[in-house]
């Protein structure tokens, strides 16, 4: 392709260590190269595949033990015989109907909110930078609580009413940041602006509502896994199918994107181009999940710093964060369910329980080091 | 200077009639400059006299308001991004290293315009790499943080990263600012090593005009967004010369070491005492009451 160009500089003779054409190797950033014949080659990160791999495990096992929980307990055995067609007909409806779905659920929503949560983290070089405090998650909020208050609308006409609402705020705030391209310090700081402006929008509108929407609207607001059904699964993983291998392409820009603007444009990549599309995928992702399962707090913010600190080094740990934040999320909504049965709380009051202590942690840590990055 | 054939051309990059502005302020106008192939060119300059603007320009982060930027003869703003990266390599003043990056990664990144989906670290890319590092003399702290390095260390390690870039043509803008003097000359070393080890076309932008004259091939000396002069530093560093880019009074003397021009400013009045004077004649400064 570019072999022209791409001659090094010393004659093959003067070799002292010659690397190997195929096989596997290591690349500098310690992940695994495969070669193989014909020039191709791939790198995996095995820190990363490691993380990835265990904490999808811990969250299978999260996830089974969850079906076998409720007002209805089996044993797991019956629950995999049943999940394989081989169950009784009384267990079901109760894992088919109704718990499968909900955790299937919870684990793509889990996922996109780590995927998008990395996403934003790593391209506006801010921890804080989650969609659930630069605003997405709060414009969502605010256009399905409209749904509800002002239109009365179903649940499939509030899911709709979250997923532009997310969309339309995101495009908003990347406008609204938009100067000579979009800074990851403005991002944030308009952002913040956009999210508080959606949530007294969504107070107000609350005030204005009868006593049934609000509560209804209250509930969603938390964010909940409860009824979620096989509609709900379908949608998500449709939109995964696309926007994950979308994340994914462009996560290769994440490498230089990483040297500032310059010196990626320098190696090659379109900047504003390659953040503007990485910005559309997470926001993408933040949309789907919301108008799933409701504005979820934290999920987006901790995964990717769990996923950060357990892969190491200056990887992105974009299928790391993926797979924790599917975890956090069906453990979360197993205490949601249990811890007070037979009173099932929104998933949303434990990831806010849970994340709200890590948020001031963090905070406190950053004003130690005199840097909120 | 003579540009007879755009085809032919000797020079790997060229400028005409550039105009460069941000938003309305426009900083260059009417520029056109020719870099010579193989050599090292410096662009030295008072403080916003626009070298920087220009390098931006040649590098294609910039695009002119008017003229063109000619790499290998055809316009840079109609080449693939990708394309370019391949010819042409640009160190940013203050490019950012990843917290916690390692050396051997940070260099590793300069392939990434060489790689494709399914060809994501070639053989090519490693035996980039490895030259880049033992070119720069990094081969011992490869597996080092970035962080932990000296001043002087880091900027190796980005020229490395330029280096495995492996274009003809590395452009960099002010390598040496925030180096002690050590360091400068340890880095326009290395750049001038380069140079001369593969005819590779350099162009910087150096504040210190010593060290541009004593490095530069090609000499270009810009105010107000212009070229004032430009050739080999011996025909364009002259007083007169140094008197209208900087507004500084000064003789020029051969550098006792290279023979380049030296730029000696004078005085102006304060400490104009030979020091082989003794020590109880009365200071100029203070009986001339001048500056």
């Amino acid at each position: 392709m570019d072999a022209t160009v791409d001659t090094p500089a010393t004659p093959p003779a003067a070799d002292h260590r010659r690397p190997r054409g195929t096989g596997v190797t290591r690349a500098p950033d310690g992940s695994l190269v495969v070669r193989v014949s014909g020039g191709l080659s791939a790198r995996l990160d095995a820190r990363s595949v490691t993380v990835t791999l265990v904490t999808l495990a811990a969250a299978l096992l999260v996830f089974a033990w969850a079906m076998t929980l409720g007002d209805y307990p089996m044993s797991l055995g019956d629950v995999v015989r049943t999940l394989v067609g081989q169950g009784e007909q009384r267990h079901e409806f109760v894992v088919r109907t109704l718990r499968l779905p909900r955790g299937l659920t919870g684990l793509l929503v889990g996922a996109s909110l780590g995927l998008a949560g990395a996403i934003f983290q790593r391209i506006m070089r801010n921890p804080l930078a989650s969609p659930d405090i630069i605003g997405i998650s709060n414009g969502a909020a605010a256009s399905a609580v409209f749904v509800i208050v002002v239109l009365g609308g179903s649940s499939t006409e509030v899911t709709w009413g979250a997923l532009l609402g997310a969309v339309g705020t995101g495009a908003a705030i990347h406008l609204l940041a938009y100067k000579r391209g979009v800074s990851g310090y403005r991002l944030v700081l308009v952002g913040i602006a956009v999210a508080a402006m959606m949530t007294s929008i969504t107070s107000y509108l609350l005030t204005r509502a009868e006593i049934y929407e609000a509560q209804r609207a209250v509930v969603w607001l938390t964010g909940s896994l409860h009824a979620r059904g096989w509609d709900h699964v379908r949608s998500l993983a449709v939109a995964l199918a696309v926007l994950v291998p979308a994340a994914l392409a462009l996560a290769r820009h994440l490498r230089v994107l990483d040297l500032g603007d310059d010196a990626a444009r320098g190696l090659g990549t379109r900047a504003d181009r390659a953040r503007s599309g990485l910005l559309l995928v997470a926001t993408a992702l933040v949309a789907v999940s919301v108008s799933s399962a409701g504005p979820i707090s934290f999920v987006a913010l901790v995964s990717p710093q769990i996923g950060r600190r357990l892969v190491g080094g200056s990887s992105a740990a974009l299928v790391p964060s993926a797979a924790l934040g599917a975890l956090l999320l069906v453990a979360s909504d197993l205490v949601a369910r249990r811890a007070f049965s037979p009173t099932e709380l929104p998933v949303g009051v434990i990831t806010a329980i849970l994340g709200a202590p890590y948020l001031l942690l963090l905070l406190a840590r950053a004003n130690r080091i005199g840097s909120a990055g | 200077m003579t540009m007879t054939s755009a085809s032919t051309s000797s020079s790997p990059l060229e400028a005409r009639d550039l105009r460069l502005a941000y938003d309305d302020r426009i900083v260059v106008d009417g520029l056109s400059v020719s870099i010579p192939r193989g050599e090292v060119t410096v662009i030295v300059g008072a403080n916003a006299c626009g070298k920087s603007t220009l390098l931006r320009a040649l590098a294609r982060l910039l695009k002119p308001r008017r003229g063109t930027v000619l790499l290998d003869g055809r316009d840079i703003h109609r080449l693939p991004t990708k394309q370019v990266a391949t010819q042409l390599g640009i160190l940013p003043q203050q490019p950012i290293a990843p917290e916690g990056i390692s050396v051997a990664d940070l260099v590793a990144r300069g392939r990434h315009p060489h790689q494709r989906w399914l060809r994501q670290w070639s053989v090519t890319d490693e035996q980039a790499v490895e030259d880049a590092l033992q070119a720069t003399g990094m081969a011992d702290v490869a597996d080092r943080p970035v962080d932990e390095l000296s001043g002087g260390q880091r900027q190796r390690v980005w020229i490395a990263m330029a280096l495995a870039q492996g274009t003809d043509v590395m452009l960099l803008d002010e390598p040496t600012t925030f180096l002690d003097l050590a360091h400068q000359i340890e880095v326009l070393d290395l750049l001038h090593d380069l140079n001369r080890r593969d005819r590779r076309t350099i162009v910087l932008v150096l504040h210190d005009l010593n060290l541009a004259c004593r490095y530069a091939d090609h000499l270009v000396a810009m105010k107000d967004g212009r070229i004032v002069a430009e050739g080999p530093p011996r025909e364009v560093v002259t007083a007169e010369v140094v008197e209208d880019v900087f507004g500084l009074a000064c003789q020029v003397i051969d550098d006792p070491l290279t023979a380049t021009p030296m730029v000696v400013p004078v005085p102006n009045g304060r400490r104009a005492r030979p020091a082989s004077e003794p020590a109880g004649a009365p200071d100029p400064a203070l009986v001339n009451g001048h500056r």
